[in-house]
């Protein structure tokens, strides 16, 4: 009792408090500031370097010839949307499923198997996908592909999609299920109809953060989609992306290309921002 | 019941209500008492406090009643705890309708003592004993749960009632041979009714203790007369 | 109260059946024989032996973890979500057993519906979609039909009046006791034969729970209701039998006027009176 009654009577104590928690607040927002700023460094440089060729041009034209000034990036950009797309078909049909059957269905023992090779897959540096990729469909193809593009990117965003949906999917209140199954609806029409249904929007910002994931991967293109100075016209043939143009170009001798380089690296960050933006605007309180 | 309800509050009130209502039945049985000892003994000192008592046999009964209300909304009793409530109320109703009797009985041995004695009023006597053991008796039952007990009240209430007959006939051949003492005669038999009532509401009370414990209801059945011992 | 026929009390069974005279009427709802059930190793429930009437409302009451619950569950084979749930014994329902070996889960929980305790309308689907989503998931298109179910449902459930000019408006933006009777309309649209109602209206304020109980006595005449109800007051205002759970089994089973005047079993007057549970 007596040590309580000393500490309230301790009065002059508390502008020393007052000090120290003024402190302890000013080390935090420099912190948070210190975080954030990379990303403002980042995205500075790049509007400095690249915003001014960020033009029509870069968007409709085909890249020019070495050496020659002008041209855009437009079949990378169209090309990182194929393989987005192709990445798609294998990645979120097996992404959804999976977690479909890890939430929905599946014995403990089984699912920690699951979820455990999934956790190592995520794991997996991109590379080793492109390599290993290379191995099953480029070599035996005899070329390079968009297929084997899309392949590669699509495993990467596997563990990503069955991760994140299966926590979505768990979100899912079980009273509803419940519901669902007392009115005497079979199972799969339950998990189709109710359960995903109510998760849509998480399924969605999943596969979204899926896209931003993937979208810049450029290890794997290196030994699939390999990259294209021109249009793709047949899936099997090889194709461009922004990543590996921008790589292209940057490595090159060129200053245009150098140029160019940057108008990619600035489109490219633009778009997983957006993708990012399009996340928090989904999932915001009260939507 | 040996085990204790959850609610402590709960006990409390039954223990409550049960006190109030021995508390009320222990006055009754003082006052019946008095009042007819004042007129065995020519006391009427003792009707008097019968007569005072009363006021406080009224009180305890709407007392009795209001704690029974109390427990009935307090604690929505169920089963034997709201069978028991329902009797301790009943049981106030009857004992205030005997200090009622017992009143009017002290009233009339007050009138009868500023008279010379009647030798007729030692006929009371067996009466009075046998509607005083009913009463004890129905009280106990109450108290005790005894079933066998209160069923065996009923019975002697017939015989209770066939004397209040045969006193009522004595005295009333009695007052062509004493006219003068005709009052006395007819608060004789007055008194007698009073007892008869009084044996009335003693099986009430029996019949009330039954229902209590067993949740049977036997009033107005007739069970048959047990063997004179 | 019904109570035609009298009890049989078996001497040395703790459990007291109500059974129909021999010439006795309608077939039961639901005949349970020695049921038990198992979650994994350890035992819930000990051979009930029970019968529900047809069109009367039954009363299961017992203190937590007595059972009630995962025996209403097994009277439409919703205990079959927990992994490691396992019964034995039999549960016939209108004289058909619930678990014979070519019976569809599904099917018997078309004809048994069920209301939770918290109420659960689908989130994504409005009032009107939430009433027929039994419906419409078991492959009913007929947009006639459900229309008129729909309303049939909702008048059934004493919420037409309330909401028929706002059909469309989510499930999820009615009150607790609204979407509760939204519940009870979807569980009916089914037009099942029985509905088990697991302590509907302990989220409930008591405005709203009067409704509810109000609208069992109306459900009453169409349906067979068993109702897990841990408020005593409940079962004595609603129901017609009462059955008494305990630790897994059932102790006592009667009219309700009985069991809560004058039970036959001391555990039962313990438990009704407070003195334990």
């Amino acid at each position: 009792m007596n040590e309580i009654s000393a500490v309230r009577a301790r009065g002059d104590q508390h502008r020393y408090r007052k000090a120290k928690s003024t402190f302890v607040a000013g080390l935090c927002i420099l912190c948070g500031v210190l975080v954030v700023t990379p990303l403002a460094l980042v995205f500075g440089y790049l509007v400095i370097q690249g915003a001014s060729s960020v033009n029509l041009d870069f968007f409709t034209q085909l890249p020019k010839p070495t050496g020659e000034v002008g041209g855009g990036m437009a079949n990378a950009i169209v090309g990182t949307f194929t393989l987005l797309a192709l990445a798609s078909l294998i990645g979120v049909p097996l992404g959804i499923f999976g977690a479909v059957y890890l939430a929905e269905y599946g014995n403990s023992r089984v699912n920690w198997w699951l979820r455990f090779s999934s956790d190592i897959l995520n794991g997996v540096p991109s590379i080793i996908w492109g390599i290993v990729i290379y191995g099953i469909m480029v070599v035996p193809m005899k070329g390079y592909s968009a297929w084997a593009g899309g392949v590669a990117l699509g495993c990467l965003m596997v563990p990503i999609i069955l991760r994140t949906t299966e926590e979505v999917l768990l979100l899912v209140p079980q009273s509803y299920r419940e519901a669902a199954l007392a009115l005497g609806i079979a199972k799969w029409k339950v998990i189709s109809q109710i359960v995903i249904k109510t998760a849509r929007k998480g399924i969605i910002t999943a596969l979204l953060l899926a896209f931003a994931r993937v979208a810049g991967e450029t290890a794997p293109l290196l030994f699939t989609a390999l990259g294209n100075s021109f249009w793709n016209r047949n899936l099997s043939q090889p194709i461009s992306a922004l990543p590996l143009q921008i790589f292209s170009f940057a490595t090159s001798a060129f200053d245009d290309y150098h140029r160019q380089a940057w108008a990619g690296a600035l489109v490219l960050v633009s778009f997983v921002f957006l993708l990012n933006i399009t996340v928090r605007f989904l999932t915001r309180k009260g939507a | 019941m040996p085990a204790t309800h959850i609610l402590h509050n709960f006990d409390n009130a039954l223990e409550q209500l049960r006190n109030t209502a021995l508390m009320m039945a222990s006055l009754t049985e003082r006052s019946l008492d008095n009042a007819m000892a004042g007129l065995f003994d020519r006391n009427s000192d003792r009707c008097n406090v019968a007569i005072a008592d009363d006021e406080e046999i009224d009180i305890l009964e709407k007392t009795v009643d209001k704690e029974g209300y109390e427990i009935l909304i307090r604690f929505q009793p169920v089963a034997s705890d709201f069978r028991h409530v329902i009797a301790a109320m009943k049981l106030s109703n009857n004992l205030e309708r005997i200090g009622d009797a017992a009143v009017s009985i002290a009233r009339r041995v007050k009138k009868l003592n500023a008279h010379p004695v009647l030798p007729e009023v030692k006929l009371l006597e067996p009466m009075y004993s046998e509607t005083i053991a009913m009463l004890k008796d129905a009280l106990r039952a109450f108290t005790d749960s005894d079933v066998e007990l209160a069923m065996a009240i009923k019975p002697r209430d017939r015989e209770v009632d066939a004397m209040n007959r045969r006193l009522a006939n004595a005295f009333t051949d009695e007052m062509p041979k004493n006219p003068e003492q005709l009052r006395g005669y007819l608060n004789l038999i007055f008194i007698a009714r009073s007892l008869e009532r009084v044996g009335d509401h003693a099986t009430n009370i029996a019949e009330d203790a039954i229902f209590a414990k067993s949740a049977q209801d036997i009033r107005h059945t007739h069970p048959a007369v047990p063997a004179k011992p | 109260m019904n109570s035609a026929q009298p009890a049989t009390r078996p001497a040395q069974s703790n459990v007291m059946a109500v059974s129909p005279s021999p010439a006795s009427p309608p077939v039961p709802a639901f005949e349970a024989s020695k049921v038990c059930v198992w979650y994994g190793t350890k035992q819930a429930l000990f051979e009930i032996d029970l019968t529900v009437r047809k069109r009367e409302i039954t009363a299961i009451i017992g203190p937590s973890g007595c059972g009630k619950s995962t025996f209403l569950r097994c009277l439409n084979r919703m205990h079959e979500l927990v992994p490691s749930a396992r019964m034995e014994g039999k549960i016939t329902l209108f004289g058909e057993d619930l678990y014979g070996a070519t019976v569809d889960p599904a099917i018997v929980r078309r004809r048994v519906g069920m209301v939770f305790q918290k109420s659960n309308p689908f989130p994504t689907m409005s009032i009107g979609e939430n009433v027929i989503a039994g419906l419409r998931l078991n492959g009913i298109r007929d947009r006639a039909f459900l229309n008129e179910q729909m309303e049939r449902s909702l008048r059934l459930a004493a919420l037409w009046d309330e909401v028929k000019n706002e059909l469309h408006r989510p499930g999820v933006s009615l009150s607790g006791g609204q979407q509760q009777r939204l519940c009870i309309a979807r569980a009916v649209a089914m037009e099942p034969e029985v509905l088990l109602m697991d302590e509907p209206c302990s989220a409930l304020d008591p405005m709203a729970t009067a409704k509810i109980e109000e609208l069992m006595q109306e459900l009453k005449k169409n349906f067979t209701i068993v109702i897990v109800t841990h408020n005593m007051q409940q079962a004595t205002r609603c129901s017609d039998q009462t059955a008494f759970f305990y630790m897994g089994k059932l102790i006592e089973m009667d009219s309700t006027a009985k069991i809560f005047s004058n039970p036959g079993q001391k555990q039962t007057e313990d438990y009704i009176t407070g003195r334990f549970g």
